[in-house]
């Protein structure tokens, strides 16, 4: 019998514990989308003309939604359970399959504007942190904030038209060129192009990917900014730094090989919770730059009240938050030992 | 949505630490926090920019040119200016956008006011019987919370707004509705921290009932560290109405208020870009100033940082 | 100062000011009050409108709405005055004055019914003489007009914009996006910025709305179709006739190849059909077009090149609405099966299905075996492009954008204030073709004070329609004088829209019993 470590067995607990959340997400979102007023039936039917009712009652039936509240809500579970998302009401396809398609896309724009955030966030936080109250940490710090403060739909407008209409050096929108596509892989473009070392393509989809990770990532920045200055300033003071300069360690390896290394624990907490929120929260950035992603699914499935898709997308969030937030607390008792699950 | 918000483990870190000093510290480091607040930069630049923010909003109807609502379809996005009358440019409806700017201050802090509020009011209630009892009804919270957090905040909005229709307060009510759970956790946290503290010892051995030692020994322990929450997630709160302009589902549009001119000036970004971009500004503005002013309260109000 | 108690004194000061918590409106005893209702895309309008109305002594405010939460309050009865708009496909009032106005129809949001209207409508959709049916046209337009159930508005004309080197480019009165006749100056691939977040299916018999079927009729094509101007033309079949009322034939094309290489006979069109009409006739489900064939009753093999519809009442309009059922491949359909035919796609039309994702961009390749289209609609050949590339751009500033900087060469649903600022530009043509759409502000005609015809004719007076569409619609719009369509069949030109005269709508709601201050 293998015998696992507390960790391991943490882990396995945390890992299990996902299933019951997720039916509690699936059940919250069943119930909330027949609270909405609305009927998906009627929403495709549109306008056209001689529609009868018992026309629409056939494509309710068909679709079952004339059984009572709990008989659909416990089918639906037990389809859940048996792996079985269902089939979209209006786009009439599997949900499975429309999450598959656009699940990479939303992933692989969180995982840019996290990229960014990283890039842009971290060096702001550090150069802030070592000289507090200068001119760079009060610069840092107001540009974190109006980051933090400027909604994203307008940030976005700006970018393309300053971008993309005056400068002319990045598309509008979209993901990727038709002609620079690379083989599909993975579905995510980006890393396909790698994968395939199809150059002409990674530039391209980098290209389109700029404008809609800068605008969703400048938030994540000021915040990756401000959580960095303060774990800095922190480390900065504690005694084993003091002792590395009393040692006559140069000040800027110190910086580098001590203070940095330690500040970035918090940092990378933080990542792993932010994430998350990228993932959910880029309905609007993918709405504007036409980014075919899980976000746009699931605001224009809302809308049309296709009942199946925002069910499983909304578990798909739920799963993937937890997943994350899982992820990042094992990294963390990787980085420091003294902290369990 | 877009907009990311301070993870609460960096707030409780300050806002724990605010908590500790329980007595005779704490009378010592009231007194005087507004000289301190004063003395730290960013603080200084917070308050100031609220309180005149406050200021321009209590005095709107004296500062302003025209009616925020005074519709003149024929002078419609006129560029802002001297040459005209309107120093800011008018809107799509020919609106003064210096006066609706003016105006959009009343319900922008009124918005982040009552979310706040309710939020909070909930919140905290909420974390501190939970804080304090434990047992079933904290578990009970714990899946609760848990679950409303993994439920995408911009769909949950949505559906909320559509069930209950738009208007001013169905409004303030969605956004509050997942709000409060970081006060929750928050108190949570806080009071189970303070309720085997000496203090409440000393007051369960006078004789007084669980109701007044959370009221009149627990609360007032950790009120600076909500307060401190609060200043701080009251910007985001002004953002996130914007986002819910931006899907449709706004404010009453005869309210001016600077998220849903943001929202509707977006369409006119090309060709009349001052319609969304000087209300951004307000906003962005005023944002920064609740920022600073709490992370100012965070750092004043914390002991640590007193004594560094 | 304590800081605490600075803050809640900064709080308490706000509140305190008189009139800074937005109240309800105050209203006096007498005065008409209403809440106007909208999506947010007409909210700019919906002021305007309150606006007029505050003007004669109403007090009016305005509600932004999601459109499906307000339809189920609007259909409830609960609401008062709401912003809508209906479409029509078919060039006549059959879908869209039948379905608005007609006692108890579907789309009737207003409750209004009048029976002397009913019976004209009833009488024009069942003539098949075209002088009776325009006259009992003219008869419902006239009484709808006096019992103004809606205030009457406008139809948006349709502005699109293309590159300057994308030629022979008409757009059409249906919307439809026509790839086929369009050819480019330099290069081979045409790409369009849809005003749409997805195309729902490539299923010609899967769909209702209009995006999905703008990219599906450049790959499939009907027994006829549309010029850009609306006139109905052949194109798969030669040629049709009515037997009578209830029976039509149409004779089909000689040597039209599907994609795959098979010949298209009259066994395909029976099956297209046939697959619409049949319950679960699509693979399981029922085709949620259904509904658009009217009461075409069955759809029959007469020999090899004709085929006859039978109808279980008269439809005069059923040319029109033939435009929008696309024939699929009998063969090919059986053998994949209907999911994988959504996928991959096999019509007859000018481009063929190379690739895609449906909420993202379609891409189509020309069709070297395609026998031409109508030759009502010049060129009869081939695509003259090589490739298309259907875009789904949702936000209009972006798709503006793109055009401007050359990433997409033709896009729909121009905004209207950038109209004029496109046409001076030298790199793009901007054409507009007449709107097939009705936009109104409906009112409840079931309860006070909508019940009154007074107070209703009152509210058309006070709108000042043309100020609105010469500014927030920047002149791209037509006024009309109730929901009958200039370009629908039965259309009154002599009768006048209301007019602008805010005096006689204070008389008429004085007459009616209320203020006007």
């Amino acid at each position: 019998m293998i015998r696992l470590t507390r960790t391991q067995v943490k882990i396995a607990e945390r890992i299990l514990a996902t299933i019951p959340l997720a039916l509690g997400v699936a059940i919250v979102a069943f119930v909330f989308m027949r609270a909405m007023p609305g009927d998906p039936v009627d929403i495709m039917m549109g306008e056209g003309a001689w529609t009868s009712e018992e026309e629409m009652a056939a494509l309710r039936d068909e679709m079952g939604l004339d059984e009572p509240i709990h008989a659909q809500l416990w089918a639906y579970l037990k389809r859940v359970l048996a792996g079985d998302l269902g089939y979209s009401m209006i786009r009439s396809r599997p949900v499975a399959e429309i999450i598959r398609e656009a699940l990479p896309a939303t992933i692989e724009l969180a995982v840019f504007s996290l990229l960014f955030a990283l890039a842009v966030g971290i060096p702001v936080g550090v150069a802030s942190a070592l000289k507090p109250n200068s001119f760079v940490d009060r610069a840092g710090a107001s540009l974190s904030l109006l980051g933090v403060s400027l909604p994203a739909f307008w940030l976005g407008i700006v970018g393309v038209l300053i971008f993309s209409m005056t400068l002319g050096w990045l598309p509008t929108s979209g993901r990727i060129a038709y002609d620079a596509q690379p083989a599909h892989i993975t579905g995510m473009v980006i890393l396909d192009a790698i994968i395939t070392g199809n150059l002409p393509a990674l530039g391209n989809a980098l290209k389109h990917i700029c404008l809609p990770a800068v605008t969703l990532g400048l938030g994540v920045a000021a915040v990756v900014a401000r959580v960095t200055r303060s774990s800095m300033l922190d480390v900065i003071s504690a005694d084993y730094i003091q002792f590395a300069r009393a040692k006559g360690v140069p000040e800027g390896e110190v910086t580098r090989r001590h203070a940095l290394r330690n500040a970035m624990i918090p940092t990378v907490t933080l990542v792993g919770l932010q994430f998350g929120s990228l993932l959910g929260g880029n309905m609007i950035v993918e709405t504007i730059f036409g980014w075919p992603g899980l976000g746009r699914v699931v605001v224009d499935s809302i809308f049309a009240r296709d009942y199946p898709v925002v069910q499983a997308s909304v578990m798909v969030y739920a799963l993937t938050f937890v997943l994350i937030n899982l992820a990042t607390d094992i990294i963390y008792t990787v980085l420091d030992p003294k902290i369990s699950l | 949505m877009g907009h990311v918000s301070v993870p609460s483990d960096e707030l409780y870190k300050g806002a724990m630490a605010t908590a500790r000093p329980a007595e005779s510290a704490r009378a010592l480091h009231r007194r005087g926090t507004m000289r301190r607040l004063m003395a730290h930069g960013g603080g200084r630049t917070g308050l100031i920019i609220v309180i005149a923010f406050a200021t321009v909003a209590i005095l709107a109807p004296l500062i302003t040119p025209y009616a925020p609502d005074a519709v003149d379809l024929e002078s419609w996005l006129t560029p802002p200016g001297l040459e005209s009358n309107h120093l800011l440019g008018t809107d799509q409806l020919g609106r003064d956008i210096l006066s609706r700017v003016i105006y959009g201050s009343r319900v922008s802090i009124l918005v982040g006011l009552a979310t706040i509020c309710i939020s909070s009011v909930v919140g905290v209630g909420l974390g501190m019987l939970a804080g304090y009892y434990g047992g079933v009804l904290d578990r009970l919270l714990a899946r609760f919370t848990e679950l409303l957090l993994a439920f995408p905040y911009l769909i949950f909005v949505i559906g909320i707004m559509a069930i209950m229709g738009p208007g001013f307060c169905n409004l303030v009510w969605a956004l509050s509705f997942k709000g409060w759970v970081e006060f929750y956790r928050l108190a949570r946290a806080l009071t189970m921290a303070e309720k085997n503290r000496e203090y409440v010892d000393a007051a369960r051995a006078l004789g007084r009932s669980n109701g007044a030692i959370l009221l009149r020994e627990i609360l007032p322990n950790m009120a600076n560290s909500i307060l401190v929450l609060g200043t701080l997630r009251m910007g985001n709160m002004i953002v996130m109405e914007s986002s819910l302009s931006f899907l449709g589902l706004g404010i009453p549009p005869r309210i001016p208020a600077w998220g849903s001119m943001i929202a509707d000036g977006r369409r006119y970004m090309l060709g009349a870009w001052w319609v969304a971009t000087l209300p951004g500004i307000a906003l962005a503005l005023l944002v920064l100033g609740m920022n600073l002013l709490g992370e100012g309260l965070r750092d004043v109000l914390d002991p640590k940082m007193m004594e560094g | 100062m304590k800081i605490r108690t600075t803050l809640i004194i900064i709080v308490i000061a706000i509140l305190a000011v008189p009139g800074f918590v937005p109240a309800a409106l105050g209203t006096s005893k007498g005065q008409l009050s209403v809440i106007i209702d909208t999506e947010s895309i007409r909210a700019d309008e919906a002021q305007a409108i309150a606006h007029n109305l505050r003007a004669i002594g109403v007090s009016a405010d305005v509600r932004i709405w999601e459109w499906s939460a307000l339809k189920e309050r609007i259909q409830a009865g609960e609401r008062q005055i709401y912003l809508t708009d209906w479409g029509s496909a078919y060039f006549d009032p059959f879908d869209i004055v039948v379905p608005k106005f007609l006692t108890g129809d579907r789309g009737n949001y207003t409750g209004y019914s009048n029976s002397r209207f009913d019976a004209a409508l009833n009488q024009a959709l069942l003539a098949v003489d075209a002088d009776v049916r325009k006259d009992a046209y003219f008869d419902a337009q006239q009484i709808l007009f006096d019992d103004a159930p809606a205030i009457f508005g406008y139809s948006l004309t349709e502005v699109e914009a293309a590159r300057s080197d994308v030629l022979n480019w008409q757009p059409s009165m249906d919307s439809r996006v026509n790839l086929h006749d369009v050819g480019l100056a330099r290069g081979d691939t045409i790409v369009v910025g849809l005003y749409a977040d997805k195309v729902v299916t490539l299923d010609p018999a899967a769909y209702r709305d209009r995006p999905t079927e703008t990219v599906i009729r450049n790959m499939f094509d009907a027994l006829v179709t549309r010029t850009w101007d609306g006139r109905v033309v052949p194109e798969i079949a030669e040629g049709w006739r009515a037997v009578s009322d209830t029976e039509y034939l149409f004779k089909i094309r000689k040597g039209i190849k599907f994609h795959n290489g098979d010949s298209l006979d009259v066994d395909d069109v029976v099956y297209t059909f046939d697959r619409v009409l049949r319950e679960a006739g699509m693979g399981g489900r029922t085709s949620p077009r259904q509904g658009l064939l009217g009461p075409v009753e069955k759809v029959e093999k007469v020999d090899a090149y004709t085929v006859r519809f039978v109808l279980s009442a008269p439809f005069p309009v059923l040319p029109q609405a033939l435009v929008h059922f696309q024939i699929v491949p009998r063969k090919h359909l059986e053998r994949v099966g209907d999911e994988a035919f959504a996928r991959e796609p096999v019509g007859c039309g000018p481009f063929r299905y190379v690739e895609g994702r449906l909420d993202d961009r379609i891409v189509m390749e020309r069709f070297d075996g395609y026998y031409g289209g109508s030759p009502m609609l010049p060129p009869v050949a081939t695509a003259q492009v090589k490739r298309a590339i259907f875009r789904m751009m949702p936000d209009p500033t972006v798709r503006v954008a793109a055009l401007k900087t050359g990433e997409v060469h033709v896009i729909q649903s121009v905004p209207a204030h950038l109209v004029s600022a496109l046409r001076r530009d030298r790199n793009i043509q901007v054409k507009s073709v007449e709107g097939t759409r009705v936009y109104f502000a409906e009112m409840n005609c079931t309860r006070p004070p909508f019940d009154d015809p007074k107070v209703r004719r009152a509210m058309n007076y006070a709108v000042d329609w043309d100020t609105i569409l010469r500014t927030i619609y920047a002149g791209n719009a037509t006024r009309l004088s109730t929901a009958f369509l200039p370009s629908g069949f039965g259309f009154n030109p002599d009768l006048a829209p209301y007019k602008y005269d805010p005096a006689r709508a204070r008389a008429l709601l004085t007459e009616a019993g209320y203020l006007t201050r």
